[in-house]
C-alpha cells in the first residue's frame, strides 16, 4: 500500500511537472495565477519547490505559476484566483501549490493540495476553461461549486465535502466518481472512494472552514498586556487559545 | 457594539434617469442601471395618493407581445417594484404603470396606452461584457476590511488587447492613488502596506478607469467598501450580522382645495446568522382604512441557502407563472429544496373581507332587476330585498408544488391551486367565486444550459356564484335525463358532482362549459439555445379562454400561437442584433365574430464601443393586427380589427469628462398608428428627451433634462352615405387633436457641513398645452451616523387652476 501511494504521489508530481512544462512551451506571461487576500498569523509562501526558504507572505502578495502556500498552526490565508474565478481559504497547517496556465484569455487552474485543508468557493466556469483540485489520491475537477478538500497526509485520505453544485473526479487507480450537494466523498490511498450524505461533522468542517475572522481579546494585567485570540465554535466554546504575555 | 453602529453607514443609490411625464398620479420615475441578468427596482413618486387604490407594472422583455404585471409596493408617497433578474435582458425592456384609483377607474403611466401612446423604453445594456473583463478581485462591494488586510487589485487577464492597462488610474474617495499600486503583468495590486495613511476609516469610494491604448477611456468601475477597526470587524464578521432601519414621515398633501395628512412608518429588519438569514419588514400608514383593502403591510421571512424559505405576512409567492405569479397573499409561504425532491407551498388571503352597504330595501314584488339588488335579511331590515352597495368576500388562496429533480439539468413539478370566497364574511354580497387550478411544469437542459427545453400546461375550473353550493340530486334529476334540458344520465352527472365537488363547487355556474373545446386549457413550450453567438428562444402558447386562476388576475386567454426572438452577439460582444417576431390569434373556441391576428415584428441593434463612443440602441416594432371583417360590412363593421403601428427609436449614452465627469443620454421615440377600424382613431406619437448628469465635485451634482413630446389624435367619423348610388361609401370627418409640451428640469444636489447635509432642488416647469410648474426640495440632515431628518416640499402650479403642494417631514433610524 505504501508503494502504490508513493507512485501515486511521483505521478502526480510527474503530471503537474509536465503541467509546468507545458506552460513554458508559451511564451511565459509574468501574469500572477493568484493572490494572496487575507493572512491570520503565520502564512509563508515560495515562488517554487526548487526555492528552499520559505518567506512570510503579505496581503497582496501575487503568487505566480508554481507557487505554494503554508499555514501554520491556528493560520489562515485566503487565496483568490486573479481570473475572478475562486477563493480558496487555506486552513491551518496546510501546504498549496498553486499552477495556472492561460490560454488565450482563459486561465486553467490546478491547485495541488499536499496537505491540509482548503475551503473554496469556484464560480461557474466558462466553456473549456478548468478548475482543478490535485491530491496524492485523486483529480477533482470543478465548474462552480463550494465545499472543501481536505487531504491528510498521515493517511493519505482525501475528503471532498460539496455544499452546492456537483464535482467530477478521477482516483488514483483511474476510478471516477461524482459527488453532489451535501454529499462527502472519501477517497482512499489505492483509489477506492465512498460517497455518501454529509456526516454532521462534515458540515461542522465546512462551516469552520468558511470563518475567516479571529477575535481578540485584550487584558490589562500589571505584568503588561494578555492578548487572546480565538475563534468561535459552533457551539460557542473558544478554539486555538493563545495567550501571551508582552 | 457602538463602533459597529456607527460603521453602517448610509448607501445611496445612484439613479441614472428620471422620467417625467403627464400624469396626475405620477409624478416622476427613477430606476437604478439597467445591466443584463441583474435585478431592476423601479420607483414612482407619486402625487394625489389618496385617490390611488394600487399600481401595478406591466413589463415585456424584447420580443414578447404580452406584458407581464406585478403589483408595486406603495411605500408613502412612492411605489417601487424590483423587475426579475430574468426580466433584464438586451436591448430593451418596455414597460408602462397601471394606476388603478380608489373610483374605480383606471389610468395609465403615460397617459393613454390604450389609445396608442407609446410605453416605456428602458434600455439594458450588456455591460456585463467589460465587467467581465475587468476584473476587481477586491474589494468588493459594501465589503469590510481592516487597515491591514486592506487590498485593491484589479485583473486584465480577460481584458483585449487594446486596453492599454499601464494607463490605468485608481481613484480612492476622488484622491487619485494610482502610484502606490504594483503593476504585475496583467494584474495591479495596492495593498494596505503601500497605501498606508492614504486610506481614512470609514467609507470609500473606489472608482478605476480603464483607458485603451489610443488613450481613450474604456470603461470605469466604482465599488464602495468601508475601512473599519478590527474590533469592528470582528464585530462585523461575526456569526450574527444585523441591519435594520426605522422610518417615520409625516406628510400633507393639498391638491385643489383639498388637504390630507398622512402618517406612515415602516421597519425594515435584516439578521444573518451563518447560513441563515432573517427579514421582516413593516409598513403602517393612517391610509389603511377597514373599507379598503389593506394599506398596512407586514412580512417575516427566514431562508437558508437555495434548500429553505419560509415567508410570513404579505408574501408574493412565484410559482410557475399561468397558476400563481406575484399576487400578494395575506399567509405563509416557503419552499423546501432538496435537489430530487421538492416543496413549494402558499396559504392566505387575498382579498380583504369589506362589508357592503345597504342603500334602499325593497318588498316582494317591488325589486327591479339588477345586479347590486339582493335578498336580505327580511326580519332585520322589514324587507326582503334591498338595492346594495356591493361588498367583498374574503378570499383565500391555497397552492402546492411538489418538483421532482433540482432544476439544473431536470425538474418536474405538478401544482394544484384552490381559492374560495368566505361566504359567511360579508352580509351584504353577492356572487362568491371559487377557482380551482391543476397544472405541470417540466425543464429539461443539457451542455451546461445551453439548450433548455420548458414547458407548463394548466386546467381551471371557475365558479362565479357557489352561494347556492353544490347542485341537489332532485336539481339533477329535473335538469337531467329524459324529458330534462339535458338528455344525460342523471346519475352520471351526480357521480361527476361527487367526484369533482370534493375540489370545486358544482353548479349551473361552473364553467368551463366546453371544456372539450380546451376552453380552459393553458399550456407553453420553449425552446432556448445558446451558440454560436446566439441566444435562440422559440416559444408556443395557448391558453383557452375559459382558462382562469385567481393567482394570476392579469394573463391574457383567448390566444395561441409562436414566438420567435434570436439575440446574436458580434464582433467580440461589441454588437448585439435582436430581432423577434410574433404571430398569435384569438378566438380559440369561436366565440367571438372573427378571428384577429396578431403579427409583431421587432428588431434592434445595440452598439457598445470600446472606444469614447457613446453607446447606441436603434429599435424597429411594428404591430399588425387585423380580422379580415370588413368595414362595408353593416353588421359587423363596429367589429373590424385593422391596426399597424409602426414605432421606431434610438437611444444614446454616453459618459465622457468635460472638465468634469458627466454621464448623459439622448432618446427619440417615433410612433404612428393607422387605424382602419370603425373608430377610427388614428395617432402619431413623437417624443425627445435629453438627460445630462454632472459631478462637479465631491459635495455638488446636477441634472438638465428637456423633454419635448407631442401626440396628435386624429379621430375620423364615418357616415352612411345615402347621397350616392354606392349605399356602403362613407363620408369621412376627420378631426385631429394635437397635444403638444416641453418639459425642462433644472436641479443640484448639494452636500455640506461635512456632508451631513444633503440639499436638493429641482425646478421643472412644462409649456405648450401642457402648462405646470414643479419645484422639488429635499434637506436630508444626518443628526447622528445612524439618525436622519429629512424636509420634503413639493409644489406644484397649474396656471389659472390650482397650486398643489406635498409637505413632509420624515426620520430615518438606522442600526
Amino acid at each position: 500500500m505504501l508503494k502504490l501511494k508513493n507512485i501515486l504521489f511521483a505521478a502526480g508530481l510527474v503530471l503537474l511537472f509536465g503541467f509546468y512544462l507545458g506552460r513554458g512551451n508559451k511564451p511565459s506571461s509574468d501574469t500572477p495565477v493568484a493572490l494572496v487576500k487575507k493572512i491570520v498569523k503565520d502564512v509563508t509562501y515560495r515562488p517554487a519547490s526548487d526555492v528552499s526558504d520559505w518567506d512570510a507572505a503579505k496581503v497582496g502578495l501575487p503568487l505566480n505559476n508554481g507557487g505554494e502556500v503554508k499555514t501554520g498552526t491556528k493560520s489562515l490565508a485566503l487565496v483568490l484566483f486573479t481570473d475572478g474565478s475562486g477563493l480558496l481559504k487555506v486552513r491551518e497547517n496546510s501546504i498549496l501549490h498553486i499552477y495556472g496556465e492561460k490560454k488565450d484569455k482563459k486561465l486553467n487552474k490546478n491547485t495541488f493540495i499536499q496537505k491540509g485543508l482548503v475551503g473554496f468557493d469556484v464560480n461557474k466556469q466558462e466553456e473549456d476553461e478548468e478548475f482543478k483540485f490535485t491530491t496524492p489520491s485523486v483529480v477533482a475537477s470543478i465548474r462552480g461549486t463550494n465545499g472543501f478538500i481536505e487531504h491528510n497526509d498521515l493517511d493519505s485520505i482525501t475528503t471532498i465535502f460539496i455544499e452546492r453544485g456537483d464535482v467530477g473526479f478521477i482516483t488514483s487507480n483511474g476510478s471516477e466518481g461524482n459527488v453532489g450537494s451535501r454529499r462527502t466523498a472519501r477517497i482512499n490511498p489505492n483509489g477506492t472512494f465512498h460517497v455518501d450524505s454529509a456526516s454532521v461533522q462534515d458540515t461542522t468542517t465546512f462551516h469552520r472552514t468558511n470563518r475567516t475572522t479571529i477575535k481578540k481579546i485584550k487584558i490589562q494585567t500589571r505584568f503588561g498586556e494578555l492578548e487572546i485570540e480565538y475563534e468561535e465554535q459552533e457551539n460557542g466554546l473558544l478554539n486555538g487559545r493563545r495567550n501571551r504575555e508582552e | 457594539m457602538k463602533k459597529f453602529y456607527y460603521a453602517v453607514l448610509f448607501i445611496f443609490i445612484s439613479t441614472v434617469s428620471i422620467y417625467s411625464q403627464v400624469s396626475d398620479y405620477i409624478s416622476s420615475l427613477r430606476h437604478g442601471d439597467a445591466k443584463e441578468k441583474s435585478p431592476l427596482t423601479i420607483t414612482a413618486e407619486l402625487v394625489q395618493i389618496e385617490q390611488i387604490s394600487a399600481i401595478n407594472i406591466a413589463y415585456k422583455i424584447f420580443g414578447e407581445n404580452e406584458y407581464r404585471k406585478l403589483e408595486m409596493l406603495i411605500t408613502g408617497n412612492s411605489a417601487s417594484v424590483t423587475l426579475p433578474q430574468e426580466a433584464v435582458i438586451p436591448p430593451y425592456i418596455d414597460y408602462y404603470l397601471m394606476i388603478d384609483l380608489k373610483d374605480g377607474t383606471t389610468h395609465t403611466y403615460p397617459e393613454g396606452i390604450d389609445q396608442g401612446v407609446s410605453t416605456l423604453q428602458l434600455a439594458v445594456s450588456g455591460v456585463t461584457e467589460k465587467d467581465k473583463e475587468i476584473i476587481v478581485l477586491s474589494p468588493t462591494d459594501g465589503e469590510y476590511l481592516t487597515p491591514e488586510n486592506l487590498l485593491i487589485s484589479i485583473s486584465f487577464v480577460k481584458a483585449p488587447s487594446d486596453v492599454d492597462i499601464s494607463k490605468t488610474k485608481i481613484f480612492l474617495n476622488d484622491a487619485e492613488v494610482t502610484s502606490l499600486a504594483l503593476f504585475a503583468g496583467e494584474l495591479i495590486v495596492l495593498s494596505g502596506e503601500s497605501a498606508e495613511g492614504s486610506v481614512p476609516m470609514g467609507s470609500s469610494l473606489l472608482k478605476i478607469e480603464v483607458y485603451d491604448k489610443e488613450g481613450n477611456l474604456y470603461h470605469t468601475i466604482s465599488k464602495s467598501f468601508q475601512v473599519v477597526t478590527t474590533e469592528v470587524f470582528a464585530e462585523v464578521s461575526g456569526r450574527w450580522k444585523y441591519f435594520g432601519n426605522f422610518r417615520g414621515e409625516s406628510r400633507s398633501e393639498s391638491y385643489s382645495s383639498s388637504s390630507t395628512w398622512y402618517n406612515n412608518l415602516s421597519a425594515d429588519l435584516n439578521a444573518e446568522y451563518e447560513s441563515w438569514n432573517f427579514n421582516g419588514y413593516l409598513y403602517f400608514t393612517s391610509e389603511e382604512k377597514k373599507h379598503l383593502q389593506p394599506y398596512n403591510r407586514y412580512a417575516a421571512s427566514i431562508k437558508n441557502g437555495d434548500w429553505l424559505e419560509l415567508r410570513v405576512g404579505d408574501t408574493y409567492p412565484r410559482f410557475p407563472n399561468l397558476i400563481l405569479d406575484g399576487k400578494r397573499i395575506r399567509g405563509v409561504s416557503g419552499e423546501l429544496n432538496f435537489g430530487a425532491f421538492n416543496i413549494q407551498a402558499a396559504y392566505g388571503e387575498t382579498v380583504r373581507k369589506i362589508e357592503g352597504q345597504l342603500i334602499r330595501t325593497y318588498q316582494a314584488g317591488e325589486a327591479p332587476l339588477g345586479s347590486n339588488i339582493i335578498a336580505i335579511d327580511e326580519a332585520k331590515y322589514n324587507a326582503p330585498y334591498g338595492q346594495v352597495s356591493l361588498g367583498m368576500y374574503s378570499r383565500n388562496l391555497l397552492a402546492i408544488r411538489p418538483s421532482f429533480g433540482s432544476g439544473e439539468n431536470f425538474q418536474w413539478g405538478f401544482t394544484y391551486l384552490h381559492s374560495i370566497d368566505d361566504k359567511e364574511s360579508v352580509e351584504l354580497g353577492a356572487r362568491p367565486q371559487e377557482n380551482a387550478v391543476l397544472g405541470t411544469d417540466m425543464k429539461i437542459a443539457f451542455d451546461d444550459q445551453n439548450f433548455v427545453i420548458t414547458s407548463q400546461a394548466a386546467v381551471s375550473l371557475h365558479n362565479t356564484d357557489i352561494s347556492s353550493g353544490n347542485l341537489t340530486d332532485a336539481q339533477i334529476d329535473s335538469i337531467f335525463g329524459p324529458g330534462g334540458y339535458y338528455d344525460i344520465d342523471p346519475d352520471d352527472v351526480k357521480k361527476i358532482r361527487d367526484i369533482v365537488g370534493k375540489v370545486i363547487t358544482v353548479n349551473q355556474y361552473i364553467g368551463p362549459l366546453n371544456p372539450q373545446e380546451f376552453a380552459s386549457l393553458a399550456g407553453e413550450a420553449a425552446l432556448n439555445m445558446n451558440y454560436l453567438n446566439n441566444a435562440l428562444r422559440v416559444s408556443y402558447i395557448y391558453r383557452g379562454n375559459d382558462y382562469f386562476s385567481f393567482g394570476q388576475s392579469f394573463l391574457r386567454t383567448d390566444v395561441k400561437g409562436i414566438n420567435v426572438v434570436d439575440r446574436i452577439r458580434m464582433f467580440d460582444n461589441k454588437l448585439f442584433l435582436s430581432v423577434g417576431y410574433e404571430n398569435l390569434e384569438d378566438n380559440l373556441q369561436e366565440t367571438k365574430i372573427a378571428t384577429t391576428k396578431y403579427q409583431t415584428i421587432n428588431t434592434s441593434l445595440s452598439f457598445f464601443p470600446r472606444t469614447n463612443f457613446p453607446n447606441v440602441t436603434v429599435g424597429f416594432s411594428r404591430f399588425d393586427n387585423n380580422n379580415d371583417l370588413n368595414l362595408k360590412d353593416t353588421t359587423y363593421q363596429r367589429y373590424v380589427v385593422d391596426d399597424i403601428t409602426n414605432r421606431f427609436f434610438v437611444q444614446l449614452s454616453y459618459d465622457f469628462i468635460a472638465g468634469v465627469r458627466h454621464n448623459s443620454s439622448l432618446s427619440f421615440t417615433t410612433q404612428k398608428r393607422d387605424d382602419g377600424s370603425f373608430s377610427a382613431v388614428n395617432s402619431t406619437y413623437n417624443s425627445g428627451t435629453l438627460t445630462l448628469n454632472s459631478y462637479w465635485n465631491k459635495q455638488l451634482s446636477s441634472i438638465f433634462q428637456l423633454i419635448y413630446s407631442s401626440t396628435e389624435l386624429e379621430r375620423i367619423g364615418r357616415i352612411d352615405d345615402t347621397t350616392t348610388a354606392k349605399k356602403y361609401d362613407y363620408i369621412i370627418e376627420k378631426t385631429v387633436q394635437p397635444y403638444d409640451y416641453v418639459t425642462l428640469t433644472l436641479g443640484c444636489k448639494y452636500k455640506l457641513l461635512e456632508d451631513k447635509l444633503l440639499l436638493s432642488a429641482t425646478l421643472s416647469p412644462s409649456f405648450g398645452d401642457f402648462k405646470r410648474q414643479a419645484l422639488d426640495f429635499i434637506a436630508d440632515y444626518n443628526i447622528l451616523a445612524n439618525l436622519s431628518l429629512a424636509f420634503q416640499a413639493r409644489i406644484y402650479r397649474i396656471p389659472d387652476k390650482a397650486t398643489n403642494s406635498i409637505i413632509g417631514l420624515v426620520t430615518r433610524l438606522t442600526f
